[in-house]
């Protein structure tokens, strides 16, 4: 029997997320001089990558539906009451725990639709992302014309932009990676279809199952 | 009309949008009282008879404590290409740009004209080098000059990619990056061009080049002055102007007895004669954000359309959703 995890309407925000993001990675690292100096031009395709001013387009093209998706996302599931993603009390010690048992080690505490863990890592990501968000609307703002920010917000806000895409890119990398394990591999395919697997929900959000949470 | 609701998330979204939109036409131009200079090329002569125009020897002289000086073993190649930028041993050089020389005179022939063009950083309007690198360390201040923090700079040379004059100029073995270069193939030196001696304005001085000029072909001034003196010598020499529009505005206005496009095509002949495979030109540039700047704005207004689309969505249950 399956269950409906994901609306339809949850899996493309996720998709747009998930694409733009990725590419917002790939045009914001193409922002800095990498591509041609480590022959990523070379790869076949790839010529175009060291060109700032294709580049910097789509890094707006994809900024644009990124943070439109993003917006919606908050105002979408704050309208509707939905936080089951939303960390509460507790949520970090019971996430040591449930990273323990991905390797074996304990047994996995019952979680709700969202395990802990999950929604320790919405946060951070979900975090991460409003960090880039606002420090690239100020950044969008100054390419608009002659406008002349004070030197040191610029630089910090490029620095944060920066930075903060680093971090996006590792927590991007720690989540595929995390769908990799055996355990967790049966959320690849809910991402698509919406559904899981009614014995997959009872072995890891049996709450889910027995509260009812959202 | 009868306000539905798609009618009235419409309105409120243009409303939304309304309310960045107007910004977009308000341009913050750089302040009035910011510095422009003016460069009049019927009185330069790049200095005939001297060994060197006297603004470039000037400024070489006086801006020396900023030159890079790079240690011998700090010289490596950008791994894994098999090349790296060094000046140091061609300091001499005073015909282009290098990290050891801000300024040159270029010198050519329009028509019965011989021209003599200094050229060093226009300070644009609405620099790419400044908005467009990626660590934000290249300032331009209200006051007008654009310069580079040469303690934090990796020397990437983005600055010079986007700058359609290809102002700044990398030396390698010296800056940040020299800290971890041995362990990470990261950065490339530090970027060098003009800062239009902000320190010497910062006291009330001038720049050196404009001090040392003996034919006061060059000036500093207010902005709105200098404009209004470059229009009316313009006028005067029924000449042509470049700096004011170019690249999205400047704040280095010339002013020619001949129309710039002339001159621009005789450098680029010049160049072919001599083997040269780029001069610094004087075209009209488009400014690189400015093309883009309608992208610019669907970044800014996504999170409006975001927020119209959920609010348009809230309530409706997709078919077979989990309703708990």
């Amino acid at each position: 029997m399956k269950i409906v995890r994901h609306s339809l309407t949850v899996r493309i925000t996720h998709w747009l997320i998930a694409v733009s993001g990725i590419l917002l990675l790939f045009s914001g690292f193409g922002q800095m001089p990498m591509y041609k100096r480590y022959n990523i031009v070379k790869i076949p395709g790839l010529a175009w990558s060291s060109n700032y001013e294709l580049t910097l387009i789509m890094h707006y093209v994809c900024a644009a539906i990124f943070t439109a998706a993003v917006v919606f996302h908050i105002l979408y599931h704050l309208r509707r009451k939905e936080f089951g993603i939303v960390p509460r009390r507790g949520d970090l010690g019971v996430s040591l725990r449930g990273f323990a048992a991905m390797f074996g080690l304990g047994k996995e505490p019952e979680h709700e639709k969202f395990q802990a863990k999950q929604r320790v890592i919405y946060a951070i990501i979900g975090s991460t992302s409003l960090v880039l968000i606002a420090t690239g609307l100020l950044k969008s703002y100054k390419n608009l014309g002659a406008i002349i920010l004070d030197p040191m917000l610029l630089q910090w806000s490029t620095y944060l932009h920066t930075i903060f895409g680093m971090i996006f890119m590792l927590l991007f990398l720690a989540h595929v990676a995390a769908l990799l394990l055996k355990s967790h591999r049966p959320l690849i395919p809910s991402m698509f279809t919406g559904k899981v697997d009614h014995r997959y929900v009872l072995h890891h959000h049996r709450k889910w199952l027995t509260e009812g949470d959202s | 009309m009868k306000i539905t609701r798609r009618t009235f998330l419409k309105g409120s979204a243009m409303a939304g949008a309304m309310t960045v939109l107007p910004k977009v036409d308000a341009y913050a131009a750089p302040a009035p009282q910011s510095y422009a200079t003016l460069i009049d090329l019927t009185k330069c002569d790049g200095c005939a008879g001297q060994e060197s125009p006297l603004c470039v020897a000037a400024c070489r002289r006086e801006r020396a404590a900023s030159f890079p000086e790079p240690a011998q073993d700090q010289l490596r190649d950008y791994w894994p290409q098999k090349k790296h930028e060094d000046w140091s041993n061609k300091r001499h050089l005073t015909d282009r740009f290098t990290p050891y020389n801000w300024l040159f005179v270029q010198q050519v022939q329009v028509g019965e004209h011989v021209l003599s063009l200094p050229r060093r950083c226009m300070h644009c309007d609405n620099p790419p080098c400044v908005k467009l690198c990626p660590f934000g360390i290249n300032h331009k201040s209200e006051e007008g000059p654009v310069h580079i923090n040469q303690n934090l700079c990796l020397g990437g040379a983005k600055c010079r990619t986007v700058c359609p004059w290809s102002v700044p100029q990398r030396q390698a073995g010296v800056g940040l990056y020299t800290m971890w270069q041995e362990y990470l193939p990261v950065g490339g030196g530090v970027m060098y061009k003009c800062d239009l001696c902000k320190d010497e304005l910062a006291v009330g001085g001038t720049p050196h080049c404009i001090s040392a000029c003996p034919k006061d072909a060059m000036a500093i001034g207010k902005r709105e002055e200098i404009f209004s003196l470059a229009r009316q010598l313009k006028s005067d020499y029924n000449g042509d102007i470049y700096g004011l529009d170019e690249n999205g505005g400047t704040s280095t206005i010339y002013v020619s007895p001949v129309p710039f496009a002339e001159i621009d095509e005789a450098l680029q002949q010049q160049a072919q004669e001599t083997g040269n495979k780029q001069t610094v030109r004087l075209n009209n540039p488009e400014n690189m954000l400015d093309k883009q700047k309608g992208l610019a704005l669907l970044s800014l207004v996504a999170p409006v359309a975001g927020a119209a689309a959920a609010l348009g969505l809230t309530g409706r249950k997709d078919s077979g959703e989990d309703q708990r």
